[in-house]
């Protein structure tokens, strides 16, 4: 894993370096921002956020388990009144939607964790302090025959600071 | 119940005015966020405390024990168990979610290397690229979302446990709505409580601002309203119902042998907060955070109102009885409010109090090239900066 990385203090000048960056097709980009901003995510064009998939699976999951418990535990153990039928759905439900936003909420974190890739151990390269702080960040990986070609067009694009990293 | 009550307004807060896209709630939601985590950690000891056998607390929990023995789901008791506790595991999740990028900001401008290393372990090695805004952005949407519904179903819920009971003044369909207004006005007091003196003393008056305030004591009026209209239904219905039950039951609890309790409840309540109809009060902060403890006072007292008069005048005269607490119940009160503080203080101490991102969305970021139209930048976003605003009577 090896290529570029260029520091920017200004929004506008972030945007022009990662357009013209992408133009030259030299390899993967990720852009840091101490904010998210809907100009770079716009630039970027990743598509949704698959996270909704484990929020739905989790959600549907925690609402099948929280019926099936009660219901399968007043099969188990039935307490018969009054003829009625044993398993009660209706006092269920609250069972029922209380693990759908347990298990759905749970399942929520754990796909923002899987797909960005967290917890990370190390910082790995290409990020630098101030992309936390108040300055953007574009880290372009690439090859060594193209990083030349990405540096000269992050500088002329307003970087404040690029540097070779590995 | 009071401290259940508390967090409603952390999460309507953090959560319900997120979904609204309400600004002011920017800089005041993670101390509510806090408040909401704490107040249900405070409020999960009681029913433990009130057990009788509370190493036995684990059998409402369903688990396959070794005397096969389950919970009867059917009990209101259970499905408190499963709200407080969901209710308690999504909240903190939801603060922490909110934490990562401000721990992150921490752990990079920390030079000390062994908080540098704890807030890096906080921060889970958030980086702040945009693959994980964009699922992060996603991800809080949806627990807001979740959050949603939870903070109006559990408070219900705690309602249950009253309704369910065919005891005179608790047998109500009104208690579930009444329950969750009354919770988050008591919630928006207590964030009045806790906002005001920690605006002072940490000089964040740039960042919670009076129109921040402004709009909460806004929010407040109206829970109170909604308050004060579930008190004047309740007393309507003792009267109209032509139970003769509650109808003695009712006159007991306002005219006869809990009169000043429900009186202390009712004006601080619903006469104390129309003040709050004028902006020039709205916009005090001396008579904010005064207002704020005498809805404290009247919220506690609401719970009292609720249990002690019903229980102390059931059905039968025989079952007629008084109360008055013992100095162990003052104790465990005022524990909790002890409890409840120093978790609070340990969390301002450490943990910013001010959700540092969200500040950096809603502030102009720096351009090369001014923007065409004064005021607003690229992004379209522009929080103008808000001058010493007439009216500050700090």
């Amino acid at each position: 894993m090896e290529g570029i990385v260029g520091v920017f203090r200004e929004l506008d000048a972030t945007v022009d370096a990662v357009a013209a960056v992408k133009k030259l097709k030299a390899g993967d980009i990720r852009v840091y921002s101490p904010a998210p901003r809907h100009e770079l995510e716009h630039l970027l064009n990743t598509g949704p956020s698959v996270v909704r998939r484990y929020t739905l699976i989790g959600g549907l999951l925690g609402a099948t388990f929280g019926y099936w418990i009660p219901i399968w535990i007043s099969d188990y153990w039935p307490l018969v009144v009054g003829g009625k039928v044993v398993p009660s759905w209706v006092p269920y439900t609250i069972i029922s939607f209380e693990l759908m936003v347990l298990i759905g909420s749970l399942a929520t974190v754990l796909g923002l964790f899987v797909v960005s890739r967290i917890p990370r151990i190390t910082m790995t390269v290409g990020y630098d302090e101030r992309f936390s702080n108040a300055n953007f960040g574009v880290w372009v990986e690439c090859p060594p025959d193209r990083q030349t070609d990405v540096s000269d067009t992050l500088k002329k694009h307003g970087a404040v600071e690029v540097r070779g990293e590995r | 119940m009071f401290w259940v009550g508390i967090g409603h307004a952390g999460t309507l807060i953090s959560a319900i005015l997120y979904l609204f896209r309400a600004g002011f709630r920017t800089t005041i939601y993670r101390c509510a966020e806090a408040m909401t985590v704490f107040a249900i950690m405070t409020a999960g000891l009681f029913p433990i405390l009130h057990l009788g056998r509370p190493w036995k607390f684990f059998w409402l929990i369903p688990y396959p024990n070794w005397r096969l023995i389950w919970p009867q789901f059917k009990s209101p008791l259970v499905w408190d168990v499963f709200a407080i506790l969901t209710y308690l595991t999504v909240s903190a999740t939801f603060l922490y979610l909110g934490l990562l990028p401000d721990f992150a900001a921490i752990r990079d401008r920390e030079r000390d290397p062994l908080r540098k290393r704890i807030y890096g372990v906080l921060s889970f090695g958030w980086r702040n690229s945009d693959l994980e805004w964009r699922h992060f952005a996603r991800a809080y949407l949806f627990l807001a979302a979740f959050s949603t519904p939870l903070v109006l179903s559990v408070h219900s819920t705690v309602s249950f446990d009253f309704a369910m009971a065919n005891t005179p003044g608790w047998h109500a369909t009104l208690f579930a709505p009444y329950f969750v207004a009354g919770a988050i006005f008591s919630g928006i007091g207590m964030v009045f409580t806790i906002i005001i003196p920690i605006r002072r003393w940490f000089n964040l008056k740039h960042y919670v601002t009076l129109n921040h305030l402004d709009a909460a004591a806004k929010l407040c009026l109206f829970t109170a309203l909604v308050v004060a209209t579930a008190y004047i239904t309740e007393f309507f219905i003792g009267w109209y119902g032509g139970n003769e039950i509650e109808h003695s039951f009712w006159y007991n609890r306002v005219f006869g042998q809990w009169w000043w309790a429900a009186w202390i409840m009712l004006t601080c309540n619903t006469i104390l907060p129309l003040t709050l109809f004028w902006q020039k009060l709205r916009r005090n902060t001396t008579w904010l955070f005064t207002l704020s403890l005498f809805i404290n006072l009247g919220m506690w007292f609401e719970r009292f109102v609720i249990f002690d008069p019903s229980l102390s005048h059931e059905f039968e005269p025989w079952q007629w009885t008084r109360y008055a607490p013992t100095y162990i119940d003052w104790a465990i009160l005022l524990g909790s409010f002890g409890w409840f503080a120093m978790w609070f203080l340990l969390f301002i101490k450490n943990f910013p109090v001010v959700a540092i991102a969200e500040i950096k969305e809603i502030i102009p970021p720096p351009l090369r090239v001014a923007h065409a139209v004064e005021g607003i930048d690229v992004a379209g976003m522009h929080l103008e900066y808000e001058p010493e605003t007439p009216g500050e009577r700090d």
